[in-house]
């Protein structure tokens, strides 16, 4: 990996993560065939500072992308598989007694999965919510209060979640708090005809090794930081607002979609995630500003599972995308009198 | 921190971004200017239209100035509307595919960034990469609307109505009918209107009428010379006729009413005075002079003195009942029966004297005279003087004692005539040469001299002349006076076809129902005429009075259920000035006017 020297100008540390984000896609791409886009949408929110929520049908790599990942990172990867008896303290840890070597005994803290940098959460809607919650504090705080004591999680702290859409016998629903602490909710698409040939080929023959590291914490720390930095202009951040706030049917502007598909829309931390992830596609793009267009690239993962349907949404079948997409061509990036410009 | 970082080339993104944003800014301007100004010369193109519909010629080419206007308007807007750099980044970076690194650039001037300040060079940096690569083509604003396309095409329009010849000016309102001036030096028919002053007169009223009739056919006279409208000429004249008229009916007529119908009375309890009292209920003293020579000629002595008698007991009785005139114009009938019979008396017995020496034609004359023609005394007369210049002076000795004998036998007449007895002495010569030729030349005179008449009979022509000379000058006049028109054949004609829209709508018979002006017959209906509405209204006066019997030429007073051209048969009414013409002034159509003029025309 490429050490970026310190004091370095930011032109430059902005090509060392243009460079070492290609470098990651490639090690990545080493082992999960295709998914360019699942990759790409889970590198914004790593280096964005946020938890991803991969949904996808069984054996479409979602697993294995986390753990390529964790391995191309080299950070603590630890994996909870949810079920639906999985107790709270299965996620956090608990308390336990212990004997010390002078024969007294005390109660030692036994750390849960959770205590991890890279965390997979496989199939988190099959527990209950009860534990599922588990996870709030964790996600938000990147801190644990177990028996009244408070620990921080490791830097950095990445949450991986995964789940199964076709499942819905024996599932939870995740809690809209839930969700909004993902950053992404990146869908998993099938893998087309080259790429399942190719998985086919990877796999069935000599198991091959682990993806190589490319990126340490450090360097990860370093990147999130960078990402932050990137600047974005204030009409920018103004369509941002726009965007979120057209999502909420109860606003007299909201597109006639969301009026008819909603019951509530994408909030303040919305917002914020959007204009994070779209600081993630700027610094992966190598740029040190945002554009509409990484706004509107990003608007899908950020918003999809953010967006309430109401019932009549959910009966006419409305899905999230399509009224982010609705979203994205009703409001204007630009005042209109420059959008008129533009048109002629 | 300086915004002049490390650029490309060494340029420096400030100003590359307001070089690029005064051109922006300054198309975007001008595009404003251009709005305006076509908004402007539009605005002027049609006030230019309006100037040269109304004729303002010399204002026509201010309507360019609209444009002017509306450009400065634009400007005004254009300011007003100013892009900040914001919005002005963002078309740059729209123009320029810069990802929004120009407008984040010119965010990053105005406020402090808490972290490196290389993020910001490098954001200013490909800015300005984006600004150098610009050129005018691709970051060059829209200035061209659809709308500016009647910039040149608006300049043409007042251009060509500043140059295009004037409209005609419009027509000025129609004069009314008979507005037109008429100017006339000489109108003849007025000279006998005038000398009425100069007429003998009933009574001191009737003088101070003549007079004051005079006085106005003068002032008419006055107005014509110096030219007046035709209609206040022809309001004029016709109030002299309708004077003219009313003073021939004068007779008999106000208080002396009662006294005419008591002398009317009295004429009609004697046969022979018949047509008398017509003439005289007629105020027609000319016909009653005539009837009254008629009478002379035809009655025989006996009935002659019945007939004075029944006039002096007219007479006397108008004058018992408050008519003088009347009773004076009675008496003077009366004499002139007297005389003219006596007269006549004479001439028949010097006819019968002079037996068959007085030839074929004055025995034709004699019987003439006995049948009562009219001026068979005259012709008689002119045949006993020629009859008694072929007399041998044996003959005329024996015809001077004939008539001394008969003048003896005959019975005195009370109040003997001075031509009586001019005409005794005058046989007792008629042996002699001298008294021959005195009778020859009285004879002579009486076949020569004018019919006598009696004095308001006299009266009476010299007005009928004074009414006839102004219809002559009412036909001078011209202009559309509703005269009497013949009627073709009074009825006779069945259907013929109408002659044209004027003067040739001969309306007896015409039974055409489609032509023009509507068909008319004489069973007293007319047709429908083609009109929204009613064009004129007879608004004859309500029953006054009874008025006296006879018929009356002129306007009349009318009587409910009558129409205008129904034969007035009482004293003429007044007719008010705004009434005279007033189918002329009316708005009748004009193919239609002579029609109803006739309509309204007394017979």
């Amino acid at each position: 990996m490429t050490q970026a020297p310190a004091g370095e100008s930011f032109e430059a540390r902005l090509a060392l993560a243009r460079e070492t984000s290609v470098r990651l896609k490639e090690a990545i791409g080493s082992v999960i065939v295709g998914q360019d886009e699942v990759v790409e949408q889970t590198l914004w929110g790593l280096l964005a500072g946020g938890h991803v929520l991969l949904e996808g049908a069984p054996g479409l790599g979602k697993t294995l992308l986390v753990r390529t990942l964790s391995s191309c990172l080299a950070l603590q990867f630890s994996r909870i598989q949810f079920t639906p008896d999985l107790m709270p303290s299965d996620v956090t840890g608990t308390n336990i007694l212990v004997g010390g070597a002078d024969g007294a005994r005390h109660f030692a803290l036994h750390k849960g999965p959770i205590f991890g940098q890279v965390i997979l959460a496989d199939e988190i809607n099959r527990a209950t919510p009860k534990t599922q919650s588990a996870l709030l504090e964790a996600m938000q705080e990147h801190a644990c209060t177990i028996a009244g004591t408070r620990h921080a999680m490791e830097e950095p702290f990445f949450v991986l979640a995964t789940e199964n859409p076709i499942e819905m016998e024996g599932t939870y629903p995740l809690p809209e708090a839930q969700l909004d602490r993902f950053l992404l909710k990146v869908v998993v698409p099938s893998p087309s005809e080259d790429e399942m040939t190719e998985i086919l080929a990877r796999t069935t023959g000599r198991e091959r090794g682990d993806a190589p590291r490319v990126l340490g914490r450090d360097e990860l720390l370093a990147l999130r930081a960078l990402c932050r930095d990137v600047a974005v202009a204030e009409p920018v951040l103004r369509y941002a607002s726009r965007l979120v706030r057209a999502s909420d049917p109860a606003l007299a502007g909201a597109p006639p979609l969301v009026k008819r598909g909603l019951r509530f829309g994408a909030g303040v931390r919305g917002a914020q995630s959007l204009v994070l992830a779209a600081k993630a596609v700027a610094l992966l793009d190598g740029r040190a500003h945002v554009a509409f267009a990484d706004l509107v690239r990003v608007s899908k993962p950020v918003l999809r599972h953010r967006l309430l349907r109401s019932f009549e949404g959910e009966a006419d079948g409305i899905t999230t995308d399509q009224v982010v997409e609705a979203l994205v061509a009703a409001i204007p990036t630009r005042p209109e009198a420059v959008q008129q410009a533009l048109a002629r | 921190m300086s915004l002049v970082a490390a650029a490309p080339q060494g340029r420096s993104f400030r100003p590359l971004f307001e070089h690029w944003a005064r051109r922006v800014r300054a198309r975007l301007a001008l595009r404003h200017v251009l709005t305006g100004a076509a908004v402007g010369l539009l605005l002027g193109a049609g006030a230019s239209a309006a100037l040269w519909r109304t004729r303002q010629g010399p204002l026509r080419p201010a309507g360019a100035a609209g444009g002017l206007l509306g450009a400065a308007v634009g400007l005004v807007v254009a300011r007003r509307r100013r892009w900040p750099d914001g919005d002005v980044a963002l078309y740059l970076d729209a123009r320029l595919a810069a990802d929004e690194a120009i407008v984040t650039a010119v965010g990053l001037d105005g406020e402090a960034h808490e972290s490196d300040g290389s993020v910001r060079a490098v954001v200013i940096s490909r800015a300005t990469r984006a600004l150098v690569g610009a050129t005018s083509g691709r970051v060059r604003a829209p200035l061209h609307r659809p709308w500016h396309a009647a910039i040149p095409v608006a300049a043409a329009v007042i251009g060509w109505l500043s140059l295009a010849p004037l409209p005609p000016a419009p027509a000025g309102p129609a004069a009314p009918p008979g507005a037109a001036p008429v100017r006339l030096a000489q109108v003849q028919g007025l000279e006998k209107v005038v000398a009425l002053a100069e007429m003998s007169a009933r009574d001191d009223a009737q003088r101070r009428r003549l007079e004051k009739l005079a006085e106005e056919a003068r002032r008419l006279q006055e107005k014509l010379r110096q030219g007046v409208e035709r209609r206040e000429a022809q309001a004029d004249l016709a109030r002299l006729r309708d004077g003219i008229t009313a003073e021939k009916l004068t007779l008999g007529d106000g208080e002396q009413r009662q006294g005419m119908e008591s002398a009317l009375g009295k004429l009609g309890e004697n046969l022979d005075l018949k047509q008398a009292q017509r003439a005289l209920g007629d105020r027609d003293l000319v016909s009653l002079d005539d009837e009254m020579d008629r009478l002379a000629d035809r009655l025989e002595k006996g009935d002659r003195r019945r007939a004075q008698a029944t006039l002096e007991e007219a007479a006397e009785a108008a004058r018992r009942e408050g008519a003088p005139g009347v009773a004076r114009a009675l008496a003077e009938q009366k004499e002139r029966l007297a005389r003219q019979g006596t007269k006549n008396d004479e001439l028949r017995a010097l006819a019968r004297e002079l037996g068959d020496a007085l030839g074929e034609d004055g025995r034709e004359a004699l019987r003439d005279l006995d049948r009562g023609g009219g001026k068979a005394s005259q012709r008689l007369a002119d045949k006993l003087e020629s009859a008694l210049g072929k007399l041998t002076p044996e003959q005329r000795r024996r015809l001077a004692e004939n008539l001394k004998k008969r003048m003896a036998s005959a019975p005195d007449e009370r109040g003997p005539s001075p031509s009586k007895r001019q005409r005794k002495g005058m046989l007792d010569q008629l042996d002699t040469p001298e008294g021959q030729r005195q009778l020859a030349e009285e004879l002579k005179q009486m076949a020569e001299a004018p019919p006598e008449r009696s004095e308001e009979g006299d009266r009476q022509r010299g007005l009928g002349d004074a009414e006839e000379g102004a219809g002559e000058a009412e036909g001078q006049l011209g202009g559309g006076v509703p005269l009497p028109l013949p009627l073709d054949g009074a009825g006779a004609d069945k259907g013929g076809p109408r002659a044209g829209g004027g003067q040739g709508q001969a309306g007896a018979g015409n039974t055409d129902p489609s032509g023009p002006g509507g068909p008319a017959d004489h069973r007293g209906t007319t047709g429908a005429i083609e009109g929204g509405d009613v064009r004129a209204r007879a608004s004859g006066r309500l029953d006054r009075g009874r008025p006296m019997p006879g018929v009356v030429a002129g306007r009349s007073a009318g009587k409910a259920g009558d129409t205008a051209n129904v034969q007035g048969s009482g004293a003429l009414g007044s007719a008010a000035p705004t009434e005279i013409g007033g189918v002329a002034r009316s708005d009748v159509p004009e193919e239609y006017r002579a029609q109803v003029g006739r309509y309204f025309q007394p017979k």
